[in-house]
């Protein structure tokens, strides 16, 4: 509950504040968001499956926003940006998928 | 496929099974709660990245539909204000050849209100009234709005739209049909008005103008429309309907009016005097 609150109150911070955002950080914000959704399914899922642990939760966080930036820059140095998004957005969005069909399963047992 | 089967079986973090393992074995609960600080901390931090990145990412109004709007207000404000003006001028007008007529008739020299009447007329000053022609003529139904204008022989210019050399040799050819008045979507021909391009834009005396172009000619409607058809300027509007799909539509009628121009004005030409009386008709000669 108290996650989801802090999520609401950084949403709300984010949109009043509303902080300009360089310019070349703006190509790596897409990804960063995907990379956050599946790091956040995953911790609900691992929350529901009773194993739930914080340091892992952010260790995963951390490391997909930076492994995702990292694709992205990968990709623009060598040409093949887009393509490398595509991956990236293909492989977390699977994940995210699964985790979410997860939590269904756990919420609704269907 | 193995990758493939390993995203789709376990998309979990293999991380939390094993650090829960770790913790079992240590004899602590297998998960930490979900109310640390570390936790709310990351939460924050999240949805400040969604809210930031939403508003970062959504598309903003460029700069150059900023820039057009701001035109667009600007060129609306001149425009009242030039209809304002117009307006005053008109009234001052009317005031002042008020004041002439009073001037004149105080002292009793020979009247002049006749003569100043058609010398008024005949520079175009005049709202006049009248049998005549409205000829309307409108883009093709196919021409874009965004095309450039030119002249009509020019590349890459729409060949659907009206240019301004259509308008000229349309109205040349109606005063050589014996149109004794013309004027084009309200505005009056005089001898000082001229029918321009500027951009995208026909200019007639100045003003923009946008389509359609409704011609008003005061004159015979039988007669101008006879000598009108075949003359070149009748040719030439009959292949720009052919050709490039413009519209054009004429249609006569017994009583149609076309306003005075109000922006009459020299400043420097001065009369040649001579002794010979001007005695031409009252006809507004050939403006444009």
């Amino acid at each position: 509950m108290i996650p989801a609150i802090g999520l609401l109150v950084g949403l709300l911070v984010g949109l009043l504040l509303d902080p300009a955002v360089p310019l070349w950080l703006q190509p790596y914000l897409p990804i960063a968001i995907i990379a956050a959704l599946d790091a956040v399914f995953g911790a609900v899922r691992a929350v529901l499956d009773g194993i739930f642990n914080d340091k892992v939760f952010v260790v995963s966080f951390l490391s997909n926003v930076v492994v995702a930036a990292l694709i992205v820059f990968l990709g623009d140095q060598l040409g093949v940006g887009t393509q490398l998004s595509t991956g990236v957005v293909v492989v977390l969005g699977v994940r995210i998928f699964s985790n979410v069909a997860s939590i269904r399963r756990h919420l609704f047992r269907a | 496929m193995s990758l493939i089967t390993s995203m789709i079986r376990r998309p979990l973090d293999p991380g939390y099974a094993e650090a829960a393992k770790r913790r079992r074995r240590a004899g602590l609960p297998q998960a930490t709660p979900t109310r640390t600080v570390l936790v709310v901390v990351m939460a924050l931090l999240i949805g400040f990245m969604f809210a930031v990145s939403a508003k970062a990412l959504r598309p903003k109004p460029s700069v150059a539909a900023q820039a057009r709007a701001e035109l667009i207000e600007r060129i609306e404000t001149l425009q009242s204000g030039a209809a304002q003006s117009e307006a005053q001028i008109r009234a001052l007008t009317k005031e002042v050849r008020g004041y002439e007529e009073m001037a004149l008739a105080q002292s009793g020299a020979p009247d002049l209100t006749t003569q100043i009447e058609q010398y008024a007329l005949q520079a175009g000053l005049t709202p006049l009234a009248g049998p005549g022609l409205t000829l309307t003529l409108d883009d093709a139904t196919s021409a874009g709005t965004d095309a450039q204008a030119g002249t009509r022989p020019s590349g890459g210019f729409d060949s659907g739209r009206v240019a301004a050399g259509d308008l000229q040799i349309v109205v040349n050819g109606l005063w050589g049909a014996g149109a004794e008045a013309i004027s084009i979507n309200g505005q009056r021909l005089t001898s000082t008005a001229a029918i321009r391009f500027a951009g995208q834009a026909v200019i007639v005396d100045f003003r923009p103008l946008s389509r359609p172009y409704v011609i008003t000619a005061l004159g015979d409607p039988e007669q101008m429309q006879r000598v009108f058809g075949p003359s070149f300027a009748g040719v030439y509007l009959d292949q720009l309907t052919r050709q490039y799909g413009i519209r054009a539509a004429f249609a006569a009628s017994k009583a149609l009016t076309v306003p005075g121009d109000s922006s009459m004005h020299v400043e420097f030409a001065k009369p040649i005097p001579s002794d010979v009386p001007s005695a031409r008709p009252p006809t507004t000669g050939s403006g444009s």
